[in-house]
């Protein structure tokens, strides 16, 4: 369909819109219009996506006079395959209204783990190999070397891409990852490095987050992105977290025991280049005294990551006297390797401020702040000046300069924090669980040999997430924040430092009330269940939670899933429900599957999971709230039937790297530590079931011949603690989740959510109509009802 | 649209909400009883005694709904319907049948209404035979076998009533698959399945069997009486079926009944073929002879094969020996009206009834007088859309669900010509 929004037309490829959909794009357009960045909320499953691009690209199509980009950043590859083939389907429908004038070019890009079409390199198993293994073959010297010594492998796409040079171009379209392998096949020409060229010049853009915020990718693939670009964080509910990482390097020992190896082979390659060709060497050191700033020579192929850090002025400084010989530098480096050895053999926590830090090093390493902040860029330099191409190799050293660049850098918003950590509980902390693992390590380590003592990880973190985004905000026009889950809307703009002209929350319009979250926070016996830490081992809360499940595995039909709040907690309570009997009820209804931090494990798990779901046998799934492994899988139709999340998985909050975050947030934005707790632990509850339900449902309709299945989605979610009814913690979920809790769904015991959820099930069950029409909720607005609420102006639909 | 106008609307709406709201708003218990508020369909007369209040009015009105959505879906095109059906009905006695959310017990709620059914199925379709299935203990076991007798069926399944184990979907569709697959391809194949439970035990892949099934055509329906499991809606989508879940006792018995009248045919079965059928004669009273169902020597009440002569004792059956359908011809003549359904009467109202040429003011077919008794006002009545003639609600009622013709339209039709016609 074809409408009006003030002066833009936007194509919409369905023929029917959802209201949601039609007020998201008047306000995205107010933005772009604006020419400032917006927030907005709508949850999953509303069709976000068709109505970001189709409004983007109408409004790039109105105003032919000042061209606007778009590049949209997902979080996976798997949601750019998805954006992308929206696209295309949106192309196409432009194309049959508006013929060859609707003509853009959009293409994907990723690593060329993704996207190498050359067998040879494309088979190894990482990104960082395949990175390597495309360097041995593409890197300038190699294929200088290749001009003259046949029998030298080179890669033949790249050469027939480079010969093409200006002629390498792609015509207009719209390219998924798939479509570019194919194209680049067809010509011989390599797919990377032509998207990467084309990048430049195309109309939409999909990538990775890290594209734009990781300093390091960004300085090479985002650097020529003209400033009149619309940016779209898709799923950017974790975008703080992504910011932090991306300035965040952690330490360990088996890192540094690599650096060393690092160490010991770059002078080896020293010496022999000292032997065969001192004139490198030379003309790198006169090199380096003129500044770094010639990195823009360097052609595409050779391309690094670059610096970390962002300061502009960095480029143009000379490099300091006494790194700048090879030999001089290596020496800082094992100086500086040494070091952080010391500090790491330590058995307590520790915690420092860079400066500090920083100061340390220089009295006992002698290494000063400014020879720090150009480790990175001096590595690179050597690196190159020594062809070394198996980059892969040297990750170790690599990170040791990253860390020392950004130490040198960044006086604020950083921390350095020295922990004792345990390997094989990466980031999963838990009080109970650290005692016993650590005894259990303890015992495991002295019959293996007596000669390990407890791991220790330094990391270096940071707590501002706007450092990251900052450049972002400041080079583009526009940038669209987007989710299904920001609440609280306002703490985002804090968080990241920038103040949006829109910022809004939309609510979804349903058919029915197809999602029923309930509150339980008593059991059958009347007594409160919680995994606050002084209950959660309670043997009364433990058969309580029991009992709630097995119950409800006699009532849901096909999948439930089950998140606790720690890995440790699941093992323990499905340890004691082992004991008690409970799981042996509950198998006899359902299969138990669990999570594990194994991936293989636990892929074969879920697999299996769904199968059960299918055949009616039916499957309880056992995860970890904030477990990686089962992160961004849909549990949505018959396979999440019901969720159940036992406990807030609130953070560990004796956690150090939390800890100074939230000292950081306190003292910098007024954020108050409880805040933002339960912001963030529900964030990821909502993460969760946001995955999980996906409300797929909501596409209906709109294109009824594609998820016409899933349309008829529904699904419950039970809250089980008692913390949840507390209005401070409630009102941090999503408004939409809150519209459907009613009053009555709040304070439950477990003979309540059996009754609720048993008729909630049936109701469920009965055929249901799509549009809505006849129960006086308008849930999809034809060609016409837009038609006139445009006349009307859209204002009153709106508030 | 102004504002104005477009607010109203708008507050309409809310209020349509409201309403809904209100609804559903109500307590459990209360919800029991707004179908039966019995004391409220009392009333006081002049002498102080209780009188029930006229609810006929109201019944009708549900009734005509229920006859509309019927006719807009049936005859709105002229659908060939299958009517020598071949109906497998499962019913699922795993423990969950024990279950008390339908009072007294899930199992006798669903004896109770397949009794009904079975009666009502077989005044339908009287061409048709019924097996009956049950699945206990995680195995499929065959009740009856495919036949024509009420009553025979009914006294097995109460024989049987009773509750334990886990239940098979893929054993229970096995077994009837071996049943109906042999069937011949007039016969239209069909299963009822009646599940309690909300997983499923199976030996092997049940994927597999739902193709077979899909591959035999045969016609799987499924109700379920607490939740929706993909592999029923799978299973029913694949197979052409419907899948529905029970709200309550009332709804269940409204879905069961639902599959009594004939389905539209498959597109397969669309094309018209002949089929040999045998009139039997009633044997003469008193005759004895040895019954080809019971094996043993019986005295008169039966029917006599008319290709082989072989006894048997009741109709719509197949012959043991020869193999010959016999029927009767009622059976015939009772089928015949789903194909061709008498159109829903048009409401009168009194106002039209008054200004109507009838003088009498009385019902076509029972004479009836339309006014309302006492008050000499006329009452709410129906009008045949073909013969114009005016009908009382019972009639009404009684004309389209059990005599299935109309009297004005069949009295007219005795025309001079078409009297010389059926007397030449």
């Amino acid at each position: 369909m074809k409408f009006q929004i003030e002066e833009v037309t936007v194509y919409f490829p369905y023929d029917n819109i959802y209201p949601e959909q039609y007020t998201y794009m008047v306000e995205l357009k107010r933005a772009l219009d604006a020419k400032g960045h917006c927030l907005l909320e709508m949850p999953t499953g509303t069709g976000k996506t068709i109505a970001l691009l189709s409004l983007i690209t109408s409004y790039a199509l109105a105003k032919t006079e000042s061209p606007i980009k778009l590049i949209y950043c997902t979080r996976t590859v798997h949601e750019m395959e998805k954006t992308l083939a929206e696209l295309k389907f949106l192309h196409n429908y432009q194309v049959k209204h508006l013929g060859a004038a609707a003509k853009m070019l959009a293409i994907g890009l990723s690593s060329r783990k993704n996207l190498c079409v050359n067998p040879k390199v494309s088979s190894a198993e990482n990104r960082d190999s395949v990175d390597a293994a495309c360097r041995k073959l593409t890197a300038s010297w190699v294929r200088s070397m290749a001009a003259e010594n046949p029998n030298q492998p080179t890669c033949e796409f790249y050469e027939n891409y480079d010969r093409a040079a200006g002629g390498a171009v792609l015509p207009a379209g719209v390219y998924t990852l798939e479509d570019l392998r194919a194209f680049g096949k067809e010509k011989g020409w390599c797919p990377y490095f032509l998207a990467r060229h084309m990048v430049q010049f195309a109309n939409v853009v999909v990538y990775s987050y890290q594209y734009l915020l990781d300093p390091k990718v960004a300085g090479i693939i985002s650097k020529e992105m003209q400033k009149e670009s619309v940016v779209v964080f898709d799923e950017a509910h974790n975008i703080d977290n992504v910011c932090i990482e991306a300035l965040s390097v952690s330490v360990r020992r088996q890192t540094l025991e690599g650096a060393i190896r690092n160490i010991s082979r770059i002078e080896n390659e020293i010496d022999r280049f000292k032997d065969i060709d001192a004139g490198r060497l030379r003309a790198e050191y006169n090199r380096l005294v003129e500044g770094l700033a010639l990195r823009g020579d360097l052609s595409a192929s050779d391309a690094w990551l670059a610096n970390p850090a962002l300061p502009d002025d960095i480029l143009r400084q000379a490099v300091p006297g006494n790194i700048r010989r090879a030999e001089h530098f290596l020496h800082v480096l094992r100086r500086l390797v040494q070091y952080l050895k010391v500090k790491l053999d330590t058995d307590k926590v520790e915690k420092e401020s860079p400066v500090s830090f920083v100061a340390s090093i220089n009295s006992d390493a002698g290494i000063d702040q400014k020879a720090l902040k150009f480790c990175y860029d001096r590595l690179h330099s050597l690196l190159m000046t020594l062809e070394i191409t198996d980059t892969d190799e040297f990750l170790h050293i690599q990170t040791i300069c990253d860390f020392a660049t950004l130490v040198g850098t960044y006086a604020r918003g950083f921390s350095i924090i020295i922990e004792p950590f345990d390997e094989r509980m990466p980031l999963i902390p838990d009080p109970v669980l650290q005692v016993s693992s650590l005894s259990l390590s303890l015992s495991l380590s002295l019959s293996l040999s007596l000669s390990l003592s407890p791991l220790c990880m330094l990391c270096l973190c940071c707590h501002d997430a706007s450092l990251a985004i900052k450049p972002v905000f400041d080079r583009f026009q526009s940038v669209v924040i987007t989710s299904g889950t920001l609440s609280p809307i306002d703490l985002y703009p804090r968080l990241l430092n920038f103040h949006p002209v829109v910022s809004r929350s939309f609510k979804m319009s349903l058919t029915r009330d197809c999602i029923c979250p309930m509150v339980l926070t008593r059991g059958s016996d009347q007594l409160p269940v919680s995994t606050k830490f002084d209950m959660r081992s309670d043997p009364g809360v433990v058969r309580n939670y029991g009992k709630l499940l097995v119950e409800m595995v006699s009532i849901v039909p096909d999948g439930i899933v089950c998140f606790f709040v720690s890995y440790s907690y699941m093992d323990g309570i499905i340890n004691s429900w082992n004991e008690s009997g409970i799981l042996k009820d509950i198998m006899q209804h359902k299969l138990v599957f669990i999570e594990t931090q194994d991936v293989v494990e636990t892929t074969l798990a879920l697999d299996n999971y769904r199968r059960a779901c299918d055949c009616g046998r039916g499957a309880v799934f056992f995860s970890v709230a904030r477990g990686k492994v089962a992160e961004g899988i849909d549990f949505d139709r018959h396979y999440g039937r019901l969720v159940i999340m036992f406990g807030v998985p609130f953070q560990y909050t004796e956690s150090k790297i939390l800890r100074a975050r939230l000292e950081y947030l306190r003292d910098t934005f007024q954020i108050k530590e409880g805040d933002f707790l339960t912001f963030d632990a529900l964030i990821d509850v909502m993460n969760i079931e946001l995955t999980d339900r996906n409300l797929n449902q909501r596409q209906a309709a709109q294109c009824v011949g594609r998820v016409i299945r899933s349309k008829a989605d529904y699904g419950m979610m039970i809250f089980a603690d008692k913390r949840y009814s507390r209005h401070d913690k409630r009102s941090k979920l999503p408004g939409w989740i809150l519209s459907h809790l009613r009053d009555a769904n709040l304070n439950l015991s477990t003979d309540m959510a059996l009754h609720i959820a048993r008729e909630f099930l049936r109701k469920m069950a009965q055929p249901y109509e799509k549009t809505g029409s006849t129960t006086g909720r308008k849930t999809l607005l034809s060609q016409e009802d837009v038609e006139k609420l445009g006349n009307n102006g859209a204002q009153e639909m709106l508030y | 649209m102004n504002n104005s106008e477009k607010k109203r609307m708008n507050g309409e709406a809310e209020e349509e909400n409201e309403e809904d709201v209100e609804d559903e708003g109500r307590d459990a218990w209360e919800r029991t009883y707004t179908d039966e508020r019995s004391w409220e369909a009392l009333e006081e007369d002049e002498s102080g005694l209780l009188q029930p209040i006229d609810n006929k009015a109201i019944y009708h009105s549900q009734y005509r709904r229920r006859l509309q959505s019927l006719s807009a879906t049936s005859a709105a095109s002229r659908i060939q319907k299958g009517l020598i059906r071949f109906l497998c009905v499962v019913v699922d006695l795993s423990k969950a049948a024990g279950e008390m959310d339908f009072k007294p017990s899930r199992m006798a709620v669903i004896a109770k209404h397949v009794e009904a059914f079975i009666r009502e199925f077989f005044d339908q379709n009287p061409l048709s035979q019924i097996g009956l299935v049950i699945i206990k203990d995680g195995v499929a076991q065959s009740l009856t076998e495919l036949g024509g007798s009420p009553e025979a069926h009914i006294k097995a399944l109460m024989v049987k009533l009773g509750c334990a184990g886990d239940s098979s979907l893929q054993n229970a569709l096995e077994l009837v698959h071996d049943t109906l697959h042999k069937i011949p391809s007039y016969g239209h194949r069909e299963v009822l399945i009646l599940y309690s439970a909300l997983s499923t035990c199976d030996p092997g892949d049940i994927m597999e069997t739902i193709q077979k099934c899909k591959k035999a055509k045969l016609r799987c329906s499924v109700i379920g009486l607490s939740a929706e499991m993909f592999v029923c809606k799978h299973l029913c989508q694949e197979t052409g079926g419907s899948y529905m879940v029970a709200l309550d006792e009332g709804h269940f018995k409204e879905l069961l009944l639902e599959h009594a009248p004939p389905p539209p045919a498959l597109a397969e079965f669309a094309i018209a073929n002949l089929i040999k059928m045998g009139f039997p004669q009633r044997a003469a009273e008193g005759s004895i002879a040895i019954c080809s169902c019971h094996r043993e020597a019986k005295v008169g009440e039966g029917y006599i094969c008319p290709r082989c002569k072989a006894r048997v004792c009741e109709l719509p059956t197949e012959c043991r020996f020869c193999g010959l359908t016999l029927v009767s011809s009622p059976h015939l003549a009772r089928s015949y009206h789903h194909l061709f359904p008498i159109e829903p009467f048009t409401e009168v109202s009194a106002r039209q009834l008054e200004l109507s040429r009838v003088a009498s003011k009385t019902c076509f077919s029972c004479r009836e007088s339309l006014l309302t008794p006492g008050t000499n006002k006329a009452g709410p009545c129906a009008a045949c859309t073909k013969c114009k003639q005016y009908f009382c609600l019972d009639c009404d009622i009684y004309i389209h669900e059990s005599l299935h013709n109309c009297p004005g339209c069949e009295s007219r039709r005795i025309t001079p010509a078409a009297a010389s016609a059926t007397m030449s």
